[in-house]
């Protein structure tokens, strides 16, 4: 039986405490007397047979028929997929997608389905490489559709496959893949590795355009989202809900179907399985198996380690699969996200610490650069939260990570621009948003990257920005440990050398002896504040 | 006149008393002739009917002492440092559909099309674990198991049990089941053979027998390309490529009639060749409407046959620059 | 009288050249340059007269003429031994405070007729710096008779000398001939393809980035003044100096061609990926001008790929023997044009920026002839130490 999460309030027994630190870790002694942890619950059971699952989902939706009675000879059959920024790190093969989408096509082929495409479904993110999309739908489904064509990603700039579907009452614009729109049945096959993932924002947002995605990927909204880890409280998922509404009464049928994992991230054997553990259950071995790794990874250079780290696949366990209609499915499947991830905690706190890890849905084979680290600390791991941030308004947030001023020059072309030149000018979401968005979004040579290399569209810098928004607005400060210097004053933070430092730099913003909380994540947690 | 001879040299010396020491042993040749009863066995006498000596290889070879621990790690050492190596230089294997087996606990019956004698150690270094250390072939009784140096050799290589190709003997049907229950996986062919001209031939039911009396799943496995490099009547490799698929593992229902799961193993590898000719969503369309291309080719004459098998039983190396494009 | 002297010797010339390469102005300790009690120099004709500086700026052409870097092409026209020091202001006889103009041109060198060049009042563009009674010689502080500004005392033609206004410091004067250079550099760019309208590249903040940034912005005063002007710089005093006077946007060397490509809306010609996102190829658009105020070979490739087609690229620092890839210059019709000091009308609009602007505050540091060695040193690191000009002050000199 897993044991549910944990809020540790710290001693002076409580032994020094990982903290994630790009591709290394620290341990970090936190203030005893008042400090707290909030750990992750175990991994949760895993479904013992997937496969049946799978066919149990598909052969009893919820609110739907039997998708074999939805599939017909002669009909156009769409399959859109959550593309490589899910789930992190990517999972053991076979993933999860694989199995499901070769479960719908198995009951097309017996239906004698023809026409069917398969979608990445990556909104503005980059093109999924060949052998990402390989990972994520198996070999056989790539063979077969791949060299036809017929499987490929979604283009958020293809004038001529988009479908404009309407406006919703709040004046939002719905444009989505026209193949999609088009389809007498559309399947979206997603992962829930989070609250935020899936319902009505898997097409709203997947599959939609940028004159789209604005309408709800802006300042404005993200502040009113809080957090968008929590669907009803989030302005996020409210414009995506009535997008929805829009594609449905477009006439789009959806099949949805919803898969959640286990944290399983690091697994209980092998080297990486301390991080899944709580320190004061470290064994011998463990203990020599960290100081072994941390001083390996400590003698490599960046590069060497982030091959590592990125070459890690998750031995994730699915915790559930449910298909059907949209909204009981995610219902269904939020259940089990909460299920897992959720902690309750009580009260806020001054000072909040996290330990940023290697990756972040952007970075995957890639390189994690400021904005990044940014759009990880105050967009995600903030968010991980239901009721109120852990940490009170104008509280400190101390994140570790190294952020070395590096890009991916050929996923993140536009990133480095808007480092050098959005970040040097403007931290505030609104003024980037109100003088250079336009720009970026339409910037010729950003298209170009983004239809025909592997680049981020020329926006996306600013949408991880806005991830922020929130966090900014109720945070008095930010302090980053360990960083490049002039990569985190770039991003209007403070770097500190050392936890220490920060914890006694945040006592300015914060007052004397202020509460602490660390945020032990990854495995992913979310605290459910009271 | 003085002494013209010169006194032998050392080496001389040496030499002439090593001849004259081997003349005095006796030679080996000539000993072996002066061996005689009882160290020699004796000769029957005129008259005497000899009683009928009992069988000790072809099905009744026991093969016990290949499963024990020493034979294992002889095995291990064989599988990994020599037919491995071998089989990548010679057959250069893709393996594909491992992530079908994900889920799949406990013995196994691998169940392959059989096309060359590369086969069985094609399959064997291309299990997964943990299969592959535990795993024995059926081989035939008839071939491999007719001398002894051969049935050593296929026992401790491949921990090949004696199959009756004829037909289902008792003691070879109830060993396998044994060793199944036992935890063993079984590698069988079940065509019963190498394909004689590169098409299929039926299956026969011994893997669903085995599967059903055991209740363990069959994966069926294709293999693709051996017949190119080693096809049954030669002796001479040619190096190729091959392709080693495996499908979806089939759980007899505890009640299926075994002929019917002899069936769908056929048609699940019929399934899998077609996938691996083609692509797999096609293959799966013509699956479901019962059009998968059969194993055993067309029902023609054999030139047909052989043409319709088209590049897939050229044995022979193919040219290295190919006419007419040369620069 | 102390000067510093530069002589002809092959052997300490090749020292310096090797030690100006593992550390800029390391040639001074090693070379062939060094502090001698000399005579003051002889004037050429009765129409000289003495001078004595009060400031001598150290400037880019000298620390590569004492790093040993300079081109083979000086050789015809320059004389040795000579004591460096163009960048002047000093004394004359009757007391005025003067500002030289070294350019020895046609007129100083008793020439008559003048040539073509200098009949047009292009006295930078003369015909006859090896020739006339003076020996060759392209500027005082590169020929041997006229003496160099690094020293107690010179000669000068008196139509070397422009006078300073009384509320003009030292500091200020001394900043008034590099300034005439960039008043000049503004007026080839702003005669080019920059000249209606259009954003401008300046690439190096150092002395000569600076003051073509100041000279721009003078140029344009009262006009137009939205003109969007790029500048590079690498250490952050410069940066900080660019924003003061004028840059629009101030980028790291290697954000240039971003920097051009994000304003421009351009596209970028690469062979892969990489080069294509970090925008470290040509790019297919670009600016109409571009000034490099460094003259390395990088700086002038960088140029080549961020100017526009059919746009300049004006070299106003001094690049010597370079390896560049002309096919982009080809294909794109981009014109490479030098720019190289001033007419004496610049001088006076020179005045008028070093007073507008208060450039007498880019003087970082004056040093004694005394520390000549610290003085080049420090030159030879300006940017990374945080300064402009260093100057020798010679104001405590016996004559």
């Amino acid at each position: 039986m897993p044991r549910p999460g944990l809020v540790l309030d710290v001693d002076r027994s409580t032994p020094p405490i990982l903290f994630h630190h790009g591709e290394s870790f620290r341990l970090e002694k936190l203030p005893p007397g008042r400090s707290r942890i909030v750990y992750p619950a175990e991994p949760l059971a895993p479904l013992k047979d997937v496969a049946g699952a799978i066919d149990d989902a598909l052969d009893h939706p919820l609110d739907s028929d039997p998708l074999s009675a939805r599939l017909f000879p002669g009909m156009k059959l769409v399959i859109a997929f959550d593309d490589v920024s899910l789930p992190l790190p990517k999972m053991r093969r076979p993933d999860i997608r694989q199995r499901v989408i070769e479960a719908v096509l198995d009951r097309a082929a017996a239906a004698g389905v023809d026409d069917v495409r398969i979608i990445a479904a990556l909104a503005l993110h980059r093109r999924m490489t060949e052998a990402e999309l390989r990972h994520a739908v198996g070999d056989r489904v790539y063979d077969a559709f791949a060299p036809e064509g017929r499987l490929y990603n979604h283009d958020a700039e293809d004038p001529d496959d988009l479908a404009f579907l309407g406006t919703t009452p709040h004046g939002e614009e719905v444009e989505i893949n026209k193949r999609a729109a088009e389809s007498d049945l559309l399947v979206y096959v997603n992962i829930n590795i989070v609250s935020m993932d899936g319902g009505h924002k898997s097409t709203a947002t997947g599959l939609a355009s940028y004159r789209s995605i604005r309408h709800h990927h802006n300042p404005a909204t993200m502040e009113h989202s809080r957090s968008f880890m929590d669907r009803h409280s989030s302005e996020l998922h409210h414009a995506n809900w009535r997008m929805g509404e829009v594609i449905r009464k477009a006439g789009v049928q959806v099949f949805q179907i919803e898969t959640t994992l286990n944290t399983d991230t690091f697994g209980d054997t092998g080297p990486l399985s301390v991080l899944q553990k709580r320190e004061w259950e470290w064994t011998t071995r463990d203990r020599v198996t960290f100081m072994g790794m941390k001083a390996g990874l400590d003698r490599m250079s960046a590069s060497a380690r982030r091959r590592i780290f990125q070459g890690w696949e998750a031995p994730y366990g699915v915790t559930s699969v449910t298909a059907g209609a949209v909204e009981p499915v995610h219902e269904r499947t939020l259940e089990h996200c909460f299920a897992q991830h959720l902690v309750p905690v009580e009260g806020q706190t001054d000072v909040l610490t996290m330990g940023l890890p290697y990756i972040c849905p952007y970075n995957v084979h890639s390189i994690m650069n400021p904005i990044l680290v940014m759009c990880l600390g105050l967009g995600y791991f903030f968010n991980l939260y239901r009721g109120k941030p852990l940490v009170r308004e104008g509280g400190v947030l101390i994140l570790s990570h190294p952020t070395p001023w590096e890009f991916h020059p050929v996923h993140h072309p536009s990133y480095i621009d808007f480092f050098e030149e959005v970040l040097a000018d403007t931290t505030d979401p609104k003024v980037m948003a109100d003088t250079y968005e336009e720009r970026y979004a339409n910037d010729e040579w950003y298209r170009h990257l983004y239809r025909t290399s592997y680049a981020y569209h020329g926006v996306h810098p600013f949408y991880m920005w806005y991830w922020g928004a929130h966090a900014l607005r109720h945070l008095g400060s930010v302090i980053i440990v360990g960083g490049d210097v002039k990569a985190v004053r770039r991003l209007g933070f403070r770097p500190a050398s050392t936890l220490q430092d920060a914890l006694e730099m945040a006592t300015d913003t914060v007052g004397p002896q202020p509460t602490v909380t660390h945020l032990h994540n990854p495995p992913i947690v979310m605290a459910d504040v009271t | 006149m003085a002494d013209r001879r010169t006194p032998a040299t050392r080496v001389e010396r040496a030499l002439r008393s090593a001849r004259d020491a081997g003349r005095r042993l006796p030679s080996p040749a000539r000993a072996v002739r002066a061996v005689e009863f009882p160290l020699r066995a004796p000769s029957v006498p005129a008259g005497v009917e000899p009683p009928e000596r009992k069988a000790r290889l072809g099905a009744a070879y026991d093969t016990a002492w290949a499963r024990s621990p020493a034979a294992r790690l002889g095995r291990l050492a064989l599988l990994e440092g020599v037919m491995r190596p071998v089989i990548r230089a010679v057959a250069d294997p893709e393996r594909r559909g491992y992530d079908r087996l994900v889920g799949l606990d406990g013995p196994a019956i691998f169940a392959a099309n059989h096309l060359s004698h590369l086969d069985a150690g094609l399959l064997l270094t291309s299990l997964p674990e943990p299969w592959r250390h535990r795993a024995f072939a059926g081989a035939a009784a008839d071939y491999f198991f007719d001398t002894r140096v051969k049935a050593t050799m296929a026992a401790l290589a491949l921990n090949a049990i004696p199959i009756e190709r004829t037909k289902v003997t008792r003691r070879s049907a109830l060993l396998a089941a044994d060793l199944i229950d036992d935890g063993w996986s079984m590698v069988i062919f079940p065509e019963g053979g190498r394909s004689p001209d590169g098409w299929g031939q039926p299956f026969r039911a011994g893997a669903a027998f085995l599967a059903v009396r055991c209740g363990v799943p069959v994966v069926p496995v294709h293999l693709e390309g051996t017949g190119r490099i080693l096809p049954k009547g030669t002796s001479r490799l040619v190096p190729g490529t091959t392709r080693v698929t495996f499908g979806t593992p089939l759980r007899p229902s505890p009640d299926e009639d075994m002929r019917d799961l002899a069936a769908r193993i056929e048609a699940a590898v019929t399934g899998l060749a077609d996938e691996v000719a083609g692509d797999w969503y096609a293959a799966r369309r013509r699956a479901h409407a019962g059009e998968s291309p059969p194993l055993s080719g067309p029902d023609a004459s054999a030139w047909r046959r052989a043409w319709a098998l088209g590049d897939r039983r050229s044995h022979r190396r193919p040219a290295r620059t190919p006419w007419p494009l040369r620069d | 009288m102390r000067a510093l002297v530069f002589s002809r010797r092959p052997g300490q010339l090749a020292a310096a050249a090797v030690a100006g390469r593992i550390r800029p102005g390391a040639g001074a300790g090693v070379g062939p340059i060094g502090l001698r009690d000399v005579d003051p120099p002889e004037p050429p004709t009765d129409e000289w007269l003495p001078f004595r500086p009060r400031l001598a700026g150290i400037c880019g052409s000298d620390l590569a003429t004492i790093d040993g870097r300079s081109s083979r092409y000086f050789e015809p026209i320059v004389s040795f031994p000579f004591t460096p020091g163009h960048e002047v202001v000093g004394d004359l006889p009757d007391g005025t405070r003067a500002v030289l103009v070294p350019v020895l041109h046609c007129e100083v060198r008793g020439v008559d007729p003048v040539c073509p060049s200098c009949a047009s009042g292009a006295i930078h563009h003369c015909e006859r710096i090896a020739f006339g009674h003076l020996e060759p010689g392209l500027q005082s502080g590169f020929t041997r008779e006229t003496g160099g500004g690094w020293s107690a005392g010179m000669v000068v033609h008196p139509a070397q000398v422009v006078p300073v206004p009384d509320d003009l410091s030292d500091e200020a004067a001394v900043m008034v001939e590099p300034t005439a250079c960039a008043v000049h550099a503004a007026q080839v760019v702003l005669g080019g393809a920059a000249r209606d309208g259009g954003p401008i590249a300046v690439i190096g903040a150092g002395t000569l980035g600076l003051l073509t940034l100041a000279a721009l912005r003078h140029a344009e005063r009262g006009g137009d003044t939205d003109r969007l002007i790029l500048t590079t710089a690498k250490h952050p005093e410069q940066r900080r100096l660019a924003g003061e006077l004028g840059a629009t946007r101030v980028v790291a060397p290697d954000e240039l061609a971003r920097a051009v490509r994000g304003v421009t809306g351009s596209l970028v010609l690469a062979s892969d990926d990489a080069t294509a996102g970090a925008a470290a190829g040509q790019l297919t658009g670009g600016f109409p001008t571009v000034v490099d105020c460094v003259g390395s070979e990088e700086s002038i490739a960088q140029a080549l790929r961020v100017v526009a087609p059919g746009g300049d690229v004006v070299l106003v620092g001094m690049p010597g023997p370079t390896h560049v890839d002309l096919t982009p210059l080809w294909h794109r019709e981009t014109s490479l044009r030098g720019c190289y000091a001033y007419r004496r009308a610049d001088f006076d609009t020179a005045i008028e920026v070093v007073r507008d602007l208060d450039l007498g505050r880019l003087v970082s540091a004056t040093y004694p002839l005394d520390r000549h060695r610290d003085a080049i040193a420090h030159a030879a690191a300006a940017g990374a130490r945080g300064a402009v000009k260093v100057a020798f002050d010679l104001r405590g000199e016996r004559p």
